[in-house]
């Protein structure tokens, strides 16, 4: 080790180069990293329910259709057609979008006597203004499901204009321009912009804000915890600077290696922050220690000494990170792992070597640290160590009991936690994508797509009365209100040729009926090309995931005795992938949390040369996690894809707490033989170090507290506080279990307390 | 010698050109359009779509006049028979083969595709363009006057076409077409061969911009002035 860090020191001027030209690089690389605010792309390959959802989507440009809605009282007024047909005319001609349907231009199709009448449902030319006339509107909008509760609300105050977005368009772009040209009309009227091109747009926004937010906040947050504990400009420098260099490498990589932001990467660089200082701090911390003359050989017995445990301490949070990769359903989630796992990687690697570098550069010495310094530490000695340590040493088994009756009562938390996989979540309630989608839900029966594909001959009349069928069963459903199929519209003209709204029972008729939809603007939305393929497209009502079970086993049900060889049934949506997601919810958390564990519990295992010292070293985190668990069962913070990541990361930040507790304890113990003296010097030094630690880290986590995105609040609160949960489980419960273990193994050593 | 000749023929062209009234150049094509008295074709329409795959349909087409027309889809066999009958003032028969009885259909809606093709049933309607359009004469360029049209009608889909109509023979070769917001959406060209007395188109390429759908209609085997009467384009023809 000491050859290392002589060689680290002899090529610090390389050091300084390399890290300043790399910085330089991925800086620049960085500044180009785009967003990926596409939830669906996130979804996993190898799930064939999601996959198909994402070809269906993408096949027949479902997930391309953005929505502004218009409420106010009664919406079959002059004036309020009047702004539909504003907002549908801007719409029309709007770069980027291909189709718009509204009120203003749908089309009318009516068996008449004397044949058929194809018209507008409303002459834009002529907007009705007799009560008369709009009285017949509302009627006629009320006669036919292909406008009730379609594109306007059952209650008559909401009214949709649809548009669906080119594909080679910038997507995001349009729904600005969008949102941008219907606001500046100034309707009278309240104005929702909905559906998954607007809500990835305001995702991005939620990125971006809280990149620009939350990194200076982070900043300024550790640098006044690290100041506070340093009173030293090294002591805040070269910990923010590590932690700097750190987020622009791993965001300069994430770019170079072709990966974007997403909802949940964006808290990489907070993450960062949090953990990457506390390596320089073990390295400064160090060379503060060491009492050497000579700067240079201070710097290389420090740096000898700290580079084993700095580096294990990085493997096991690193080993919290990387557990994602194996179990996680989304594939943000497993970016988010490596990248964090990269980070972190990044600031051990910057830790003993560009720290050291740039302290025998630039002769960073001790001199600055104050007195103040000592006080600070003599606080926390005397109004926080000591009383532990009183504590402690009085009422072992007191502490022993606290720490089982909080496990015991958590236990009572785990069956109320719940499961979270719906997006709209992330949103904060006052969100006005959130308010938009709640709007949708509530009048329009939620904008959540249901798929269901059939595959066969679509110019059948079996598979159209199949169609058909499906489509009754699905309404049975309560939280479904709304289908539509080519077999509606085969319905539909059949009436119109005078012979009822039916399927026709040959396939010559289909046949013709189709000469008349085709290269209607709906076709490629219902079915494919080759007319082998077609759809059902419905909305689910509700995001209860028990609802969305419970319609999945519905459907299957039918399908499992419906679906054959002449038509095959399969059935997608958001609510069939969020079960998926919540099925995988649970299994990701267990399997990442036990692969944590156990890569967790070998490094410790290999640390303390011992395997049952490593199980003892897990107990102040698994205990935490347990409370942690409960804590969210009892405070209705649901399990989701931001909090299913904070049991693997606590654990692997919160471990190297009783890593050092335990290793000082060892040395002590090993040189005194003294049990009560080993566990005062653990309290009293590392004490402080891990004081200091989970002040700095929880810190860091908490800024998350001012994400825009609500399940990443809450993943920084529950880091914060496991970090402060393991910190005092290393500091009380650890203590005592290695007092008990040691009394247990000499019993004559019992008297000396 | 050969350079005061082509001065002068340039003279002598664009002194015709700025003679030509916008308008004039709208009536001779007119003219020239629906100069046949009737007119018999087979019609093959190609549709392609944004991947490049192909559909073909084929019809019978008998025109007499400029309103009226009657389509009879002889492919693919799962459309053949089925046949439209356009007549005057927008009327329109349907003829559905395996329904066996003809629908009136009275559409007002005129930006609707025409069986599936990127025409419009603005686009496939037989009337003048001195009916429809107002014309501007934006420039003369090689053999072609350049000519702004804008609907009569506030009800088009289009704010305003640009054509390219040949100065010689007054048919149109390019014509862009934007909507509303001024947006360049669709591009119509035309193959014109003479036939006897008469211009026929015989390739109408129309390309949707947006959807990159293109739509060919070839026109062969025309006979023309074969003395259609009125009972040919008659409901009970239709049925047939």
């Amino acid at each position: 080790m000491e050859w290392l860090s002589k060689n680290i020191l002899k090529l610090r001027w390389p050091v300084i180069i390399i890290v300043t030209g790399l910085t330089l690089f991925f800086g620049y690389r960085a500044g180009k990293l785009t967003i990926n605010s596409d939830l669906i792309s996130s979804l996993p390959d190898d799930d064939p329910v999601a996959e198909m959802y994402k070809n269906i989507g993408k096949e027949f440009g479902g997930n391309d259709m953005g929505m502004v809605a218009l409420e106010t009282k009664n919406v079959f007024t002059t004036e309020v057609l009047q702004h539909v047909k504003q907002i549908t005319d801007t719409l029309l001609v709007t770069p980027g979008i291909l189709t718009v349907t509204s009120m203003t231009n749908i089309i009318d199709i009516r068996s008449e006597e004397w044949g058929i009448e194809i018209s507008k449902l409303i002459d834009e030319y002529d907007l009705p203004d007799t009560p008369e006339e709009l009285r017949k509107l509302r009627e006629r909008v009320y006669s036919k499901e292909m406008y009730k509760g379609a594109i306007v609300s059952d209650d008559g105050t909401t009214t949709l204009i649809i548009y669906t977005t080119l594909d080679d368009a910038d997507k995001q772009q349009t729904v600005i321009t969008v949102k941008k040209k219907v606001k500046a009309m100034n309707l009278p009227e309240k104005l929702y912009f909905a559906g998954l091109p607007m809500m990835m747009n305001d995702v991005t926004g939620l990125i971006v804000s809280d990149l620009s937010k939350l990194i200076p906040l982070a900043f300024i947050v550790i640098a006044i915890v690290l100041f506070f504990s340093f009173r030293s400009v090294k002591g805040v420098v070269l910990p923010l600077l590590t932690a700097s260099i750190a987020v622009i490498w791993t965001m300069g990589l994430m770019q170079v290696t072709g990966y974007e932001i997403t909802m949940i990467s964006n808290n990489i660089p907070i993450i960062l922050f949090a953990v990457g200082s506390a390596y320089a701090i073990h390295v400064i911390n160090r060379v503060n220690m060491c009492t050497e003359k000579d700067e240079k050989q201070k710097l290389v017995k420090a740096l000898a000494y700290i580079i084993v445990p700095v580096f294990l301490a990085a493997a096991t949070t690193m080993t919290g990170f990387i557990s994602f990769v194996f179990g996680a359903y989304l594939k943000m989630i497993k970016d988010f792992g490596i990248f964090t796992a990269v980070g972190t990687f990044f600031s051990l690697l910057l830790s003993v070597t560009f720290v050291p570098a740039l302290i025998r550069t630039f002769s960073l010495k001790k001199s600055s640290v104050t007195p103040v310094k000592d006080s600070m530490k003599n606080f926390i000695t005397r109004n926080i160590l000591k009383p532990v340590l009183i504590i402690l040493n009085k009422h072992p088994r007191n502490i022993l009991v606290v720490w089982i009756s909080l496990i015991v009562l958590a236990t009572g938390g785990f069956f109320l936690i719940k499961r979270s996989v719906n997006m709209q979540n992330y949103f904060r309630k006052d969100n006005p994508t959130r308010v938009a989608e709640d709007v949708m839900q509530r009048k329009f029966g939620g904008s959540q797509p249901v798929f269901v594909v059939f595959e066969g001959d679509m110019q059948s009349p079996y598979v159209l009365d199949l169609m058909n069928r499906t489509e009754q069963y699905m309404k049975k459903f309560p939280e479904i209100s709304y289908t539509q199929s080519i077999a509606d519209l085969i319905k539909q003209m059949n009436d119109v040729m005078g012979e009822g709204e039916k399927i026709p029972e040959s396939k010559a008729k289909i046949q013709d009926l189709w000469f008349l939809l085709d290269g209607q603007d709906i076709m490629p939305q219902l079915v494919s090309d080759d007319l082998k393929k077609g759809i059902i497209q419905s909305r689910f009502k509700s995001y209860d995931s028990k609802k969305m079970k419970d319609f999945v086993s519905y459907m299957n049900k039918f399908i499992s005795s419906n679906s054959n060889d002449k038509c095959k049934i399969s059935l997608t949506g958001l609510p069939s992938v969020y079960v998926r997601m919540d099925r995988s919810l649970f299994n990701s958390q267990m399997s990442s949390l036990a692969i944590a564990l156990v890569v967790v519990l070998i490094i410790v295992g290999l640390i303390l040369h011992s395997f049952r010292l490593g199980v003892f070293a897990t107990i102040p985190i698994i205990s935490t996690i347990s409370i942690l668990f409960g804590f969210m069962g009892y405070a209705g913070i649901p399990l989701d894809v931001a909090t299913v990541l904070v049991a693997s990361v606590a654990l692997g930040i919160g471990i190297d707490y009783s890593i050092h507790v335990i290793t000082h304890f060892n040395h002590i113990h090993h040189n005194t033989g003294n049990i009560s003296r080993a566990i005062e010097e653990t309290i009293l030094t590392s004490g402080k170090a891990i004081f200091i630690n989970v002040l700095s880290v929880a810190a860091g986590f908490l800024v998350l507290l001012f994400s825009q995105m609500a399940p990443l609040q809450n993943f920084g609160l529950l880091v914060a506080i496991s970090m402060i949960g393991s910190g005092l489980g290393a500091l009380t419960l650890l203590p005592v279990v290695l007092l008990l273990q040691k009394q247990s193994l000499k019993p004559e050593n019992k008297n000396s307390f | 010698m050969k350079a005061l000749i082509s001065i002068l023929i340039f003279l002598t062209t664009t002194l015709v050109a700025t003679a030509q009234n916008a308008n004039d150049i709208l009536k001779k094509m007119d003219e020239v359009l629906y100069a046949p008295k009737d007119m018999t074709a087979k019609t093959k329409i190609i549709i392609t779509d944004k991947n490049g795959n192909e559909k073909t349909r084929e019809a019978v087409m008998k025109q007499k006049g400029t309103d009226m027309r009657l389509f009879r889809f002889t492919a693919p066999a799962s459309q053949a028979g089925i046949a439209t009958l356009s007549l005057p003032n927008d009327v329109m028969y349907l003829y559905l083969p395996s329904y066996a009885k003809e629908r009136r259909i009275s559409s007002s809606v005129k930006s609707q595709k025409f069986a599936g093709t990127d025409f419009s049933y603005d686009d496939m309607e037989a009337k003048s363009y001195e009916d429809k359009y107002t014309a501007k004469l934006l420039k003369t360029e090689g053999d072609v006057y350049v000519l702004e049209m804008k609907p009569r009608s506030p009800k088009s889909q289009y704010s305003k076409l640009i054509s390219k109509i040949n100065k010689e023979n007054y048919y149109p070769v390019y014509t862009e077409y934007y909507d509303k917001g001024n947006n360049k959406i669709k591009i119509a060209t035309y193959v014109f061969e003479k036939i006897g007395n008469y211009w026929n188109p015989k390739e109408v390429t129309m390309t949707d911009l947006k959807k990159k759908h293109k739509t060919t209609m070839i026109t062969y085997d025309v006979k023309y002035d074969t003395g259609l009467s009125d009972e040919d384009f008659s409901v009970r023809k239709l049925k047939q």
